[in-house]
């Protein structure tokens, strides 16, 4: 294998540069300007370790990076990184975004130390989730990027936000609670059959499970990852979340929280319980149609123009989850090249709503509207985005959404038939969302307020986005090549973890 | 030549598109609209140039890979043939005119930039469809006519009836678009290819159903763009748009989509004959359905608008009864006189600042080249012997004749019939429009040179198109058909004498339908009002129909699903669970907060205590 001795320590660094960066906003928080530039600069930098990573891996297989030390030799807890393309692409996301989610939250006023720490925090733990192959490491970021969402939701958040953070921190720990259990299950399993207590990843794939067993700890860890994901029904959190958290938190909720989840599914559940994984895989997509459908719809009626992109989030990963479940090359390269997509209009569509509702104080689509008239680039952007999140061809999401949707017909001509006619619906509530807020008579608070258009702070947010867009949208080899043969590796049950990483 | 050079047909116009979207606001306004005509006119010149390198085989250029996944490679790949470049000349000509038009009739317009980047990407997105040889490229071009539709009918966004007529040309077309995706979709698990030649050769292998429902679904996916039962509601609305966007839909680009999308996959559709005789069906009844509605209409661009859908009805029949040829025969003779009459009827909303026909009248003496220009292109939408309409119009109906069964001349019935009201409603038209004396009560502008100047090379293609396919009856050789060669779908046989009996019989229409038009209108006739008038010109309540059927029940069930499904449901639920908790706590005596967290937590906890008891019973 191409693993090399082990350099530099560049994953840890990538955890480990925003951990002290977090910090040490914490202890100075006094200095909100210096925090603030802090937070920028390392942001900027991790985003230039990975786009270094990126460029480098060149589209190569195998592990990119990797990193194994022991740490609580005791139990058999190991502190395992490793990289490979599907990661990468998520952690390049992860990277991206939190640049983003730094300057759009530049003028904040309220703790505004604190609140960069919490970014910092949660940018530590996503990588952690992203790159972690040690099942205890992994939980615990899973539940470090927790909390600082926790609080950016509950302090500064909108109106209902105390309601909306307690409510997503209760969903997740119940579902992260019950992963717990499963991973100490899986321990103690693994412990007693080969008395190598382990917590590696590729140490417990080789676990036998009693077959009465093994449904349970599968169901725990679907559980977990679909409150994330978040899978219909399981998703009544989103909607309130998103809506109420700050743009930075749903930024981050909308590119990164829902990727770990998925993530999970891709990295930890299939491949511990491949027969389970393809025995549920039929059930899977019949919630992910029902999701894309039922979301799709209820997004259709929104009033608040933030619940209906929350909405339409989670009909998007209704897809992803979908393009899991067809199990074949294509339709998995589509949803995890939906899944960097969707981070990214997504992302862009919920930045530019808070860059109105910075403007007009609004984010009701019936108070809104005309805003060409007022503020042509900033409307054009937005039409854009909903463009790209509606799926028209060209740009990015259409790419991954075609991918899975010939995979899944190709698994299953049913599945593929119905989630075609999703399109329909996704054109029909981001019309809406977009007749709502950009044409149409300007009136309401467009008129009450003077209006300036984009400045170059939020061009520089925009800008890169729209580049991407397109990019993936007409040259997505790019963004399939890292991920080529992870998916083909996953696929033919292959090793996850082709050495003997983690264990001792 | 280098078949690459191909490539600048459809990229000249996206180049200009690029440049006035990005840039367009801050060039001046001389420069941006020489920009976006000059790209559509270069294309022309250069398909001119390029035309030697047609081949019956069609010659390919490939730019580059687009998606590589698995077994699926979609190149960026055209194709030029016969059928390719053919329609390729018609849309980059046609579009040059409106283009030019659209520098005048928008010259008081200060948003000039967003039009013309917009109406640059529209003939791109047709030329992407044209010349795709990929089902997935063109149905990038498929999409993208969609949007820029969308944006084009909404250009006037300030009133909300134009924004929804945009989004509702969106909204229908795009449910078309899921038909032509499901077949994009089964077509790939079937034959591994998105490649329309390699579609078109493994076509032969499939089953019977497999073909009629691929057959099915691809009509589906044409009816949308093209405006044809049942999706046909969006074209009368999307008189919305500037009248150029009107020309540019009607003549050159998207609703012709249908028919080439038809006629590119004859190979695979002409295999099921039931799915043949479908669309013949749906055309002819789309033509029926669409003149009797312009019989009664009073917007002079709906009576335009229900004519095109008309005219595609036509199309569509004669793809259905095979005759390819006499459909793109069709199809390129009304894309000069269409884009004639909507020039014209632009000139005259200009002229008189009205749309209500009804309010017009003698603008015959004021605008004497508008009329003569208008009138060239109503006498061939009306099938006046010799002009272009009239030869392509008896194409088809000789065609549907000479298919011989009774299901025929059924078709034939309903089109004859067609052409006897479009020969009413077009003189109709003319003569509230041009005769009588002035009624209008409007606004009046003066008209730009360049908007007059544009209509006389239209009326002359649009009067001596019919010698691009003279039929040998009439001394000419099919020149059309013999180019086409296999893309001109089956071989008509007709004897001579049945040739000249029906174009005996399509004169004989013309004249009784002029002659009950000059009868009705050549005196300004009052307005009746009765029932039946309204329901022709409320299209048969169609809208109504959708509104009732689709449009209220899933608004409704938008809001039930989030208030019921959500909130009271999940949700309540949720909370549900909470208060038993809290329930079985005040029996207990235990503190409860009587916040959602802690029923929330209950439930939480209350989940683990479960799996925790199946841990410790299986696992110890």
């Amino acid at each position: 294998m191409n693993l090399e001795p082990i350099t530099f320590p560049w994953l840890t660094l990538l955890i480990v540069l925003p951990l002290l960066a977090a910090a040490l906003s914490l202890v100075l928080r006094k200095h909100p300007v210096f925090s603030r530039w802090l937070a920028l600069g390392i942001t900027l930098a991790v985003l230039a370790i990975t786009i270094g990573i990126f460029i480098v891996a060149d589209g190569r297989g195998g592990w990119l990076l990797y990193e194994d030390y022991p740490w609580i030799a005791s139990f058999g807890i190991r502190y395992t990184l490793g990289l490979d393309g599907i990661s990468l692409l998520l952690v390049l996301l992860t990277a991206f975004t939190q640049v983003l989610a730094i300057l759009i939250s530049w003028h904040r006023k309220y703790q505004m130390a604190v609140f960069y720490s919490m970014l910092l925090f949660m940018e530590a733990g996503i990588m952690g989730v992203f790159l972690s192959l040690d099942l205890f490491l992994f939980y615990l970021f899973w539940e470090v990027m927790l909390i600082p969402m926790f609080f950016l939701i509950g302090v500064w958040g909108h109106e209902r936000r105390v309601y909306a953070a307690v409510k997503f921190f209760i969903f997740t720990m119940a579902g992260s609670l019950l992963m717990l259990l499963a991973i100490i299950a899986l321990y103690l399993l693994h412990g007693q059959q080969t008395g190598d207590y382990s917590f590696a990843l590729a140490a417990l794939k080789n676990t036998s499970i009693p077959p009465a067993l093994e449904p349970w700890l599968y169901a725990a860890f679907v559980l977990a990852f679909a409150v994330k994901v978040p899978l219909v029904p399981l998703h009544t959190w989103l909607p309130d979340a998103h809506t109420e958290a700050p743009t930075a938190g749903s930024l981050d909720l909308a590119g990164l929280l829902l990727k770990t989840g998925l993530y999970g599914l891709i990295r930890i559940a299939f491949p511990l319980f491949p027969e389970m994984a393809a025995a549920s895989l039929p059930l899977l997509a019949a919630f992910a149609l029902f999701g894309i459908f039922y979301a799709a719809w209820i997004a259709y009626a929104q009033i608040d123009a933030k619940r209906l992109i929350a909405y339409s989030s989670v009909a998007h990963v209704g897809f992803m989850v979908l393009g899991l479940c067809a199990w074949n090359v294509t339709a998995m390269e589509g949803s995890i090249l939906l899944m960097f997509s969707h981070g990214i209009t997504t992302g862009a569509l919920f930045l530019m709503m808070g860059m109105i509702h910075h403007r007009t104080e609004s984010r009701e689509i019936g108070r809104l509207g005309g805003i060409w008239g007022k503020a042509p680039v900033l409307s054009a952007f937005f039409l854009f985005f909903a463009l790209a999140s509606l799926g028209l061809p060209g740009l990015n999401n259409f790419v991954g959404e075609i991918l899975i949707l010939l995979g899944a017909f190709h698994a299953n001509p049913l599945w593929g038939a119905l989630a075609m006619g999703g399109v329909v619906f996704a054109a029909a509530y981001m019309l809406r969302l977009v007749q709502g807020v950009i044409w149409g008579p300007s009136e309401g608070r467009t008129e009450e307020i003077t209006w300036t258009d984009l400045h170059p702070r939020e061009l520089l947010i925009l800008a890169p986005l729209a580049v991407l867009v397109l990019w993936i949208g007409l040259y997505p080899e790019t963004f399939l090549a890292p991920i080529r043969e992870p998916v083909r590796n996953l696929l033919e049950g292959a090793s996850l973890v082709a050495m003997k990483g983690g264990l001792p | 030549m280098n078949p690459n050079l191909l490539f600048i047909i459809p990229l000249l116009p996206l180049a200009a598109a690029v440049v006035n979207a990005v840039a367009g606001q801050f060039l001046p306004r001389r420069l941006s609209e020489g920009i976006a005509v000059g790209a559509v006119g270069f294309s022309t010149i250069a398909t001119l140039l390029l035309w030697p390198l047609v081949d019956a085989e069609g010659v390919r250029a490939e730019l580059y890979t687009w998606i590589a996944s698995g077994d699926l490679r979609i190149p960026v790949e055209i194709v030029f043939d016969p059928l390719s470049a053919s329609m390729t000349l018609m849309v980059v000509f046609v579009s040059t005119l409106i283009h030019l038009y659209a520098v005048g009739y928008m010259r008081e317009e200060r948003d000039y930039a967003r039009f013309f980047a917009l109406l640059n990407l529209f003939v791109f997105a047709m030329l992407t469809i044209v010349l795709a040889d990929n089902l997935l490229l063109l149905f990038l071009g498929w999409e993208g006519v969609g949007f820029c539709s969308y944006a084009l009918i909404g250009y006037w966004y300030r009133e909300k009836k134009n924004a929804d007529a945009g989004r509702k040309a969106f909204l229908v077309t795009r449910t078309g678009d899921v038909f032509l995706g499901i077949a994009l979709l089964w077509l790939f698990s079937l034959t591994g290819t998105l490649s329309i030649t390699g579609i078109n050769q493994a076509a032969f292998d499939f089953g019977s159903g497999t073909l009629l429902l691929l057959t099915l679904l691809l009509l589906a996916g044409a009816c949308g763009k093209s405006a044809q039962l049942p999706l046909m509601t969006w074209l009368p609305d999307a008189m919305a748009g500037p009248t150029p966007v009107s020309a540019l839909i009607h003549a050159a680009t998207m609703v012709t989509a249908g028919v080439y999308l038809l006629a590119r996959l004859f190979p695979l559709v002409s295999l099921s004959s039931t799915g043949m005789a479908v669309i013949a069906a749906i055309g002819a009844a789309s033509a029926l359905y669409a003149a009797s509605c312009a019989v009664a209409q009073r917007e002079i661009k709906k009576v335009l608008a229900y004519s095109t859908m008309s005219q595609v009805g036509f199309m569509f029949l004669a793809i259905g009864v095979g005759a390819v040829g006499a459909a793109m025969f069709h199809l390129f003779t009304h894309a000069f006189f269409k884009a004639l009459l909507f020039m014209g009827a632009g000139c005259a909303i200009h002229l008189t600042g009205e749309n209500d026909i009804f309010r017009m009248g003698g603008l015959g003496r004021r605008a004497p080249l508008v009329f003569w220009t208008f009138l060239a292109g109503a006498l061939c939408l009306a099938g006046a012997p010799l002009t272009s309409g009239f030869f392509s119009k008896d194409a088809i109906l000789l065609a549907t004749f000479a298919g011989g069964g009774v299901f025929q001349r059924i078709l034939w019935g309903v089109a004859a019939a067609t052409a006897l009201l479009t020969v009413f409603y077009t003189f109709r038209l003319v003569y509230l429009v041009f005769a009588g004396s002035p009624r209008a009560a409007g606004e009046a502008h003066r008209l730009p040179g360049v908007m007059r100047w544009t209509l006389p090379p239209l009326a002359v293609l649009a009067l001596a198109g019919g010698l691009l396919n003279l039929p040998v009856a009439w001394g000419g050789s099919g020149v059309l058909n013999s180019f086409l060669g296999r893309f001109a779908g089956r071989e008509i046989h007709a004897s001579h004498a049945l040739e000249w009996g029906l174009a005996g019989l399509a004169t004989l229409l013309f004249v009784l339908g002029w002659l009950l038009a000059r009868l009705r209108y050549r005196p300004f006739p009052e307005e009746r009002i009765s029932p039946a008038r309204d329901f022709l010109l409320r299209g048969w309540e169609a809208d109504r129909l959708v509104s009732a059927v689709i449009v209220r029940p899933f608004t409704s069930l938008a809001r039930i699903l989030w208030q019921r499904g959500d909130r009271k449901g999940i949700d309540g639920f949720l909370e549900g669970t909470g208060h038993l908790l809290m329930a079985m706590g005040e029996g207990l005596r235990r503190a409860t907060t009587g916040r959602l967290h802690s029923y929330l937590g209950g439930f939480a906890w209350g989940l683990i205590a479960l799996l925790g008891w199946m841990l410790l019973r299986y696992a110890f």
